[in-house]
């Protein structure tokens, strides 16, 4: 909510002159160097947190007022609340030019975190990033004197090698790889106890720690994981926590035999796995070099959240941590598994055991594309029949499932990843499009973008035409899908199909009615049906005209000329003359018959005739004399951004600064 | 890696109030940025800003596909707990150069006239980025009275870091069953509503 007090604040802070400013500045500045900066000094830097945020150009500060506000970030007698106020603006003003912060000395992990946000945030021109490295990983490795936590510096660590991964040393990975191994699989397995109330009545009573559980209330079978339950948590179980939720990106980072960070988005590179010399039985990892004993603990941790995470919660939220916990152990396997192949045989047998369980299953749906993923990679090695699977998944779901909108988005991208699939006209991923731009006509606002990816790979002379009919078509596709989710939701006795004497008055009728049956049918295929003519279409589209309004559908049908003209740009590169003329007669036969949505129809023949008289000018007359006055005027698709036409403006967005934006 | 946090108001429908960044958090520069003083500055802010009128534009666009109404609904007590069951969110991926460097995919949630976005690296979990803003959304609608009238989320930029250092530490999302979470609550001080 932005209220009416925000907005004055916000206009104060960025109205405040310069003068007045540095006035501020000392007032505080003589609080922070009193006695004991309290709550009045904590006021002043929340103001000058907000002065300085407010705006988009830099407020200068005072050289000695930024310099003493990293003298009371890293003094010890700084309250905990100026030392974070005195952090947050010197984020918000980073990069600085004079920032005197060294983290090189600091003993206390909190602030050494603390003061780390300040230096990750410079840029690392001065190599602030591998200085934070190296302290943290020389405090991890090194005993942490007594009331101090490694807690507050994993969280650095996956950050800075999020950001520059070569800071780190072989031997300090090697050393950091040990520690996380063994906070993964040796965090006590009993709950932590709780802190005394040292109430009035209380006494000092030494309580038995009970055992953790599992998620659905029995006694933990094994090993401590992010799925394990207490009512107080050790140090060391936290540990645990945080080693798991940073355990992907230290593996992408140094798990690979060359220790360097490969291309995270590189899934189906080269095979980089070496056959492991070493033997992989549990009870000899010890004595396995660090990488390997991570990768041993990491794999058997995996397993175990497998194993954990189809027991039915108590609590209804930790089911959703269930799923995620799924989805982050299988993408691990892969990993592992493409860092080290002799873990394929053992990863196949627990997935195939996995899927089988959680296919039927709506709710674990958004985890088959890991799974599928994993068998793609390394199918060569699975020996699984993964037609089974792949149908599951490219039939089934989307047809099911194309409502839910994070599934969607997370499909489409598998698919665009996986772009490699679809070259080969038999294979089931190239037969079920239809079934893809469900998720399209559905969720068309986050997944057009996507979708104007994709769509090259689907397009060939064999799909051509039946794209084309399927774009025209795509808001009926909306409509329809509209029905049929209002369909499956009626009881059981209104689900009969229709008298087929009967005219149907509503669509939802119409669905069940036998004339419309095979047109709504056709529609809703799952599988590329080219034989199928359109015209059948015709009677279903006049009927569905009462959902022509509703404003899915006219999202959808605004993605549908975007998508027209790289259908025709794409189609120009392979097609034949005698492909193009035939989209363009059909263009012009669709022309009357599509679905009655206000500016629908313009929007479409202006797109299609941009796009298609663009490459075949020799047609350009045929077609302009049969073009309709009522058209709106337009430009040539090659003036025109292809985002251009799709959403009504935001307001407009300032460019982000080129070379020319500052004054000299 | 979570990128950025940013919590926006979504103003109004086009051409009303903009859209306004509330607070934001970066985590580190991204790799790929070329550096400077005040132009990089400059670009952080404008990023996300951009990020923040796509996740108004993408949340009002569900919105009206869902049949809702854009204003936002009246402001309940500040104290009452907030129910996310009403509330909606979704993915979106901004390309390469657009503005970040890379690729990037944000996940959003939005509850009353407020949205809550992360910006993730295109390979992270999202489930568990689903599950971190809804978590992040309650505790910080009562830690900074999101809902009143009030103005300390502008101003009160500590309470905003000291859940994040929590829930969010340096952009890594962590996951945390619900007794961890209790936990957490418990040493934060906070009743967070589900």
């Amino acid at each position: 909510m932005f209220s009416a007090a925000a907005e004055s604040f916000l206009r104060q802070a960025r109205e405040i002159h310069e003068e007045e400013l540095r006035r501020f500045a000392g007032r505080v500045s003589a609080l922070l160097q009193g006695p004991e900066p309290g709550a009045e000094a904590a006021e002043g830097l929340r103001r000058l947190h907000l002065t300085v945020a407010a705006t988009k150009y830099p407020r200068r500060l005072d050289g000695r007022f930024v310099e003493l506000l990293q003298t009371v970030l890293c003094s010890p007698k700084s309250p905990e609340q100026v030392q974070v106020l005195c952090a947050a603006i010197l984020r918000e003003m980073s990069p600085c030019h004079d920032l005197i912060l060294c983290c090189d000395e600091i003993q206390d992990t909190k602030l050494l975190s603390l003061v780390s946000s300040v230096l990750l945030a410079q840029g690392n021109k001065k190599g602030e990033v591998a200085a934070v490295g190296q302290r943290v990983v020389k405090v991890l490795e090194g005993r942490l004197p007594k009331g101090q936590s490694a807690l507050f510096l994993l969280p650095v660590l996956a950050n800075v090698i999020s950001l520059s991964p070569e800071s780190l040393t072989e031997e300090q990975t090697d050393a950091v790889s040990r520690k996380l191994a063994g906070w993964l699989r040796y965090a006590s397995t009993q709950q932590g106890v709780a802190q005394p109330s040292g109430g009035f009545f209380s006494s000092p009573r030494t309580k038995q720690p009970a055992p953790v559980t599992e998620v659905d209330g029995a006694v933990a079978t094994d090993f401590f994981t992010v799925l394990s339950v207490g009512q107080h948590y050790t140090q060391d179980q936290w540990l645990n926590v945080q080693a798991f939720s940073m355990l992907r990106n230290w593996l992408l980072c140094y798990g690979g035999q060359e220790g360097k960070a490969p291309n995270p988005d590189d899934k189906l590179g080269v095979d980089r796995s070496v056959t492991s010399m070493v033997s992989t039985a549990s009870s000899s990892s010890r004595l396995l070099p660090p990488k390997e004993h991570l990768r041993e603990k990491a794999f058997e941790y995996c397993q175990r959240l497998i194993e954990q995470s189809t027991r039915r919660p108590l609590k209804k939220d930790d089911g959703d941590l269930q799923k995620a916990c799924l989805i982050e152990a299988v993408t691990i396997m892969d990993i592992i598994c493409k860092q080290d192949s002799s873990y394929v045989h053992r990863a196949v047998s627990s997935l195939k055991i996995l899927h089988g369980r959680i296919c039927g299953d709506a709710t674990y749906a958004r985890a088959l594309l890991p799974i599928a993923q994993f068998f793609l990679n390394h199918s060569k090695l699975a020996a699984v029949d993964l037609d089974a699977i792949y149908k599951h998944l490219f039939t089934d779901i989307p047809a099911q499932l194309f409502h839910n909108s994070s599934l969607a988005f997370e499909f489409i991208q598998f698919c665009k990843d996986n772009n490699q699939l679809f070259t080969d006209t038999s294979s089931i991923f190239r037969q079920s499009f239809p079934n893809l731009f469900k998720f399209l006509a559905w969720n068309s606002p986050p997944l057009i973008s996507e979708f104007v990816d994709l769509l090259p790979f689907l397009l060939d002379a064999g799909t051509a035409i039946e794209i084309f009919h399927l774009l025209l078509d795509l808001p009926c596709l909306t409509a329809a899908l509209d029905i049929q989710l209002r369909a499956a939701a009626l009881p059981t006795s209104e689900k009969a199909t229709s008298d087929p004497a009967v005219k149907p008055a509503t669509c939802l009728e119409a669905f069940r009615h036998p004339l419309y049956k095979s047109t709504f049918q056709h529609l809703l295929r799952s599988r590329s049906a080219p034989e199928d003519a359109p015209e059948s279409l015709i009677p279903l589209r006049q009927l569905l005209g009462s959902l022509a309004g509703n404003p899915r559908v006219v999202q959808c049908a605004e993605t549908v000329p975007v998508l027209l003209e790289l259908f025709f740009r794409v189609v120009a590169e392979f097609a034949d003359g005698c492909l193009i003329n035939q989209l363009v007669v059909l263009l012009l036969q669709r022309s009357d018959q599509l679905y009655e949505i206000p500016a629908f129809k313009d929007d479409v023949y202006r797109s299609g005739l941009s796009g298609s008289t663009c490459r075949c000018p020799t047609t350009s007359a045929a077609l302009w004399s049969r073009s309709r006055g009522s058209l709106r005027p337009w430009r040539p698709c090659c003036l025109r951004s292809p985002s251009s036409d799709l959403w009504p403006a935001p307001p407009a967005v300032p460019p982000v600064p080129s070379a020319s934006l500052w004054p000299p | 890696m979570v990128r950025a946090f940013v919590l926006l108001s979504l103003g109004g429908p086009a051409g009303q109030a903009p859209c306004r960044v509330l607070y934001a958090r970066a985590f580190g520069i991204p790799p790929g940025t070329p550096p400077g003083g005040p132009r990089q500055r400059l670009r952080r802010k404008e990023q996300l800003l951009v990020v923040a009128r796509q996740v108004a534009s993408q949340c009002q666009l569900l919105q009206s596909s869902l049949g809702r109404p854009s204003s936002p609904q009246l402001p309940q007590l500040p104290d009452e707990p907030v129910s996310l069951q009403d509330a909606l969110g979704g993915l979106f991926q901004m390309p390469p150069g657009d503005p970040f460097p890379d690729r990037v995919t944000v996940v959003w949630l939005s509850v009353m006239a407020l949205a809550f976005a992360l910006v993730c690296d295109p390979q992270e979990n999202l489930s568990l980025a689903e599950i971190t803003l809804r978590r992040l959304a309650p505790r910080l609608l009562v830690s900074l009275r999101l809902l009143s009238p009030g103005a300390d989320v502008l101003l009160r930029p500590d309470a905003a870091d000291a859940l994040l250092d929590r829930l969010l530490p340096h952009g890594q999302m962590l996951f945390l069953n619900e007794r961890f979470l209790q936990a957490m609550d418990r040493e934060l001080g906070i009743k967070a509503s589900r």
